[in-house]
């Protein structure tokens, strides 16, 4: 398993740039997940590593090794297509076979190989069957199986997932965990679903629509501490407030929000775009505010609002609440007891808390 | 994605189709020479086309191909629908044809000078004398041979669920068919009724055996011109048949961009 | 072919018998007649007097066995030539842009939607002796007499090429249209060469188009005479010539059909052993 390493990647399709400029490092051996929206050039750049499609400026690094100009066929990097491409003549052996036989291994060696691996798979029972008598699930795993039987040091996969019902999603993410735990082999994992990104990943990165890396780093710190308002919007739910900065030199700098009042905020870092009275975005996660009817003390913000909607999720409570100014900020809260002590309805006046260090100051 | 390189690609496909239509182009562009084919270029002239317009035997012929290519294509198509038609009742007997439309495929397998020989006998046995007539039934059989594969395919290959709505909604079979099923299968029709038309209008062999004496087609009609020897004529001739069918094949694009037929 | 059952009173019986009665009459009827004449000893009064296979025997001597064998071996590599033209041909008109796809498709069926004679005849004189591609090589001063490229096995290839090349070509288009690209992909990236791709992948999956093709091609190409005839002069003979001699002639009618019997049979056998061989490639030496 090695790294990848992209310099200055540059790619157009029929006159438009997907990938612009692009530089990413993919550390070794690690589960990496490439997050963005559908269109925004992640496939591509997964076609790139693995050499379906040759880039117009850059060059792409496997390890130490320049593998820019290197055919498809040679290199080490196997992927996983969002539609499976299984071969439709060969049954689930041959199609999992398939690279060992190109590489003349003694027929025993490969029949070890496949066995093994499809063993670890469940497919033992379906080993010589056509590949259309499987269900959407087990496609998904003879692909997977086929892609890693021949060892690759990167394994690509393309959406992998997006065919699949929910709960067997949930388990496949899983499953997929835990095989680069026992493999090793670099993963890197495109999706437009960032539930799916944030469970499997090491290391992941956020493309924008524009073909840009937006934030690369861990799923906590992109959760915790996204860098733009893109970012915080599409990994997660968000409330986005805009303001004015105070007491910016301060041990209490606030964000002061029209017709709403000023709250304190927590900069861990002066950065240097910031100057006093300068326009800033804050970004505060809907879970991290507390809702009650009763007033509290020890919050170093809050707020008054009315409660507008509410919708039921099982697991917690999303509610949405109006707020003086006309805006609207959206609270979880966990359903944490059987029969709350406190039922919080349509129209109820609430207050709204929470702590300034759980809030992000947003650069863009 | 390309195998050889895009140079080596380029330069494979125009030498392809260089040798596709050198040779027509050529005769074309002789076809204005005052001195003829194969002599060296002399001069622009219409002469032979004027000469081409007044050949009495040429336009007969050319009239007895177009006769029997409208008459052969027409009739198989004809039968070909109503065969489908009969298919297409469903339930037991619809079922069974599906067996015996296996029947058409014949020929395919077998060779038209074959079929030639066979009809050839078969009709000097019953002592049927050759003429347009004998042609005609000798090209409907070549047309039923592309007629029904190909709109059968299409058949099969249709949504039955549209049937199904049609029928749920209060049409009898014999309405569904003629206002949901012909129409759907329509593009094929007509692709394989230009094509049947084509195959007859430029048949040679099957026409060689069964036309007898006293008829001349235009495939009949250009080999005693090749026997007999050059007439830069023949030359304007293929210059008007290929605009012809330019015309054809464009009305062919046109459906094929409209659905799929193949 | 889903039709659910219907209603009695609505079953359209005989309306589909007409194209069958057609077929089997004219189709059918006259291909046994002469399987059957080419067995039977006809008196002068028309009366059938017994069975014989001294006709059928008759043809399969060395000199007509050489005759069937030539169209074999001219048909085959008709077929294989086509073949290595049109795949290319095809794969490269199925992955391209579409306009240009169009127009590829569209000057590829005009020539094939002229008149074969007239085809002919433009070769004929393009490679005459006084024809104008010996005209402008020695115009070129390439070359100081004429190239003899008429009546030759080459003259006959090139038109039997040039007239069956779409034949081939169409089936193989339509069956490369539907091919998914990802499979090609998934198969380089597995760590196949082109080369490999192709023979694994590519091909098995585009055999019907592939048979389609043959058969187009091969069938015909057995039964042909105008062609040799034309292009090869009185040197060549093949399977058409001989039959065409046979049954124009005065007299020889049941020989003729004899012939063309014996001809088809062999032909049909050989048919059904490619297609048994392009299916065995296809489900065994692929594995």
């Amino acid at each position: 398993m090695r790294s990848i390493k992209l310099e200055r990647m540059k790619k157009v399709i029929n006159g438009g740039l997907i990938i612009n400029d692009i530089e990413l490092y993919i550390p070794a051996g690690k589960f990496f997940a490439l997050l963005g929206p559908s269109g925004c050039g992640k496939t591509t750049l997964l076609r790139l590593i693995a050499g379906l499609e040759t880039a117009d400026a850059g060059k792409i690094y496997l390890g130490n090794e320049d593998i820019t100009d290197v055919s498809i066929h040679e290199r080490p990097v196997n992927i996983v297509f969002q539609n499976y491409a299984l071969f439709p003549h060969l049954d689930v052996f041959d199609n999992v076979a398939y690279s060992l036989k190109l590489k003349k291994l003694p027929k025993i060696v490969i029949e070890q190989k496949v066995f093994k691996i499809l063993e670890a798979f469940h497919l033992e029972n379906h080993i010589y069957k056509p590949t259309s008598q499987l269900s959407g699930g087990q496609q998904q795993r003879v692909a997977l199986a086929r892609a890693i039987v021949n060892e690759p040091d990167v394994l690509l996969l393309d959406e992998p997932l997006a065919a699949l019902d929910f709960k067997l999603r949930e388990r496949m993410l899983i499953e997929l965990i835990d095989l680069q735990d026992k493999l090793k082999t670099t993963f890197v994992y495109v999706t437009h679903d960032q539930f799916e990104a944030l469970t499997v990943a090491d290391q992941m990165a956020i493309m924008n629509h524009k073909g840009e890396i937006e934030q690369t780093g861990t799923p906590k710190e992109i959760y915790e501490f996204p860098h733009s308002s893109f970012v915080a919007k599409f990994v997660g739910t968000t409330n986005i407030l805009s303001g004015t900065l105070h007491k910016l030199d301060t041990p209490d700098p606030e964000i002061k929000i029209p017709d709403l009042g000023s709250f304190k905020l927590y900069i861990p870092q002066k950065k240097s775009w910031m100057y006093e009275g300068c326009d800033i975005l804050i970004s505060i996660r809907p879970e991290k505010i507390d809702i009650s009817k009763t007033e509290f003390q020890n919050f170093s913000n809050t707020l008054k609002g009315t409660v507008q909607s509410i919708v039921y999720h099982g697991r917690s409570t999303q509610y949405n609440v109006l707020l003086k100014n006309h805006t609207r900020l959206q609270v979880f809260e966990q359903n944490e007891e059987h029969f709350p002590q406190e039922v919080i309805d349509y129209d109820n006046e609430v207050n709204l808390y929470w702590q300034k260090e759980n809030v992000v100051i947003l650069e863009k | 994605m390309l195998k050889f390189g895009k140079v080596g690609n380029l330069i494979f496909i125009s030498l392809t189709y260089l040798f596709l239509w050198v040779p027509i182009l050529v005769l074309f562009v002789f076809s204005f020479n005052t001195e003829g084919y194969p002599s060296p270029w002399s001069g622009f002239t219409w002469r032979w086309y004027e000469e081409l317009i007044d050949s009495i035997y040429l336009w007969k012929a050319f009239g007895n191909s177009l006769i029997v290519a409208l008459c052969s294509t027409l009739i198989s198509c004809l039968m070909g629908v109503f065969l489908i038609f009969y298919a297409a009742q469903g339930g037991k007997e619809g079922a069974r044809i599906g067996k015996y439309l296996g029947l058409f495929y014949g020929n395919m397998v077998i060779p038209e000078t074959v079929l030639a020989v066979s009809l050839l006998g078969f009709f000097s046995l019953l002592s049927i004398p050759l003429g347009l007539a004998t042609l005609v039934v000798a090209h409907t059989v070549l047309g039923l041979g592309f007629v029904v594969p190909i709109v059968y395919a299409r058949f099969l290959e249709l949504d039955y669920r549209l049937t199904e709505a049609s029928l749920v909604l209060g049409a009898t079979p014999t309405q569904t068919f003629f206002k949901v099923t012909l129409p759907l299968l329509m593009p094929s029709l007509i692709t394989s009724a230009l094509l049947v038309f084509i195959i007859s209008f430029d048949d040679f062999i099957l026409t060689y055996f069964c036309a007898g004496s006293s008829v001349q087609t235009l495939s009949l009609y250009i080999l005693s011109m090749i026997r007999s020897g050059v007439s830069p004529v023949v030359n304007a001739l293929s210059a008007v048949l290929l605009f012809i069918s330019s015309l054809l094949v464009m009305i062919f694009f046109h459906l094929k961009t409209r659905s799929r037929i193949f | 072919m889903r039709f659910p059952r219907p209603p009695p009173s609505e079953r359209a019986f005989s309306i589909g018998i007409p194209a069958m009665i057609w077929q089997v009459l004219f189709f059918y009827i006259p291909l046994l007649f002469i399987i059957v004449s080419s067995v039977v000893k006809v008196s002068e009064t028309g009366a059938i007097k017994g069975f014989t296979f001294t006709m059928v025997a008759h043809f399969f001597t060395p000199t007509y066995l050489k005759v069937i064998f030539s169209s074999i071996l001219l048909a085959l590599s008709n077929v294989v030539i086509c073949f290595c033209i049109a795949y290319p041909l095809a794969y490269f008109m199925a992955f391209t842009g579409k306009r240009f796809k169009n127009t590829l498709l569209f000057l590829l069926l005009i020539p094939f939607w002229t008149n074969f004679l007239l085809h002919v005849y433009a070769w004929f004189y393009v490679l005459e002796n006084q024809g104008f591609l010996n005209n402008m090589l020695i115009h070129l001063g390439l070359i100081k007499q004429p190239l003899v490229l008429l009546n030759s096995i080459f003259s006959i290839m090139i038109m039997m090429v040039y007239y069956y090349l779409p034949f081939m070509v169409l089936p193989i288009y339509s069956s490369l249209e539907r091919f998914n690209a990802n499979l090609i992909e998934a198969s380089l990236d597995l760590g196949a060469t082109w080369f490999q791709t192709f023979r694994r992948i590519i091909l098995p999956l585009t055999m019907r188009g592939v048979r389609a093709g043959f058969f187009l091609v091969y069938i015909p190409s057995f039964g042909e005479f105008a062609i040799p005839e034309l292009m090869g002069g009185d040197k060549q003979m093949f399977v058409g010539n001989v039959v065409s001699q046979y049954i124009l002639a005065e007299g020889t009618g049941s020989l003729g059909a004899a012939f063309t019997v014996v001809s088809c049979a062999i032909l049909l056998a050989t048919a059904i052993f490619f297609y048994w061989l392009m299916d065995r490639y296809v489900y065994v030496k692929v594995r």
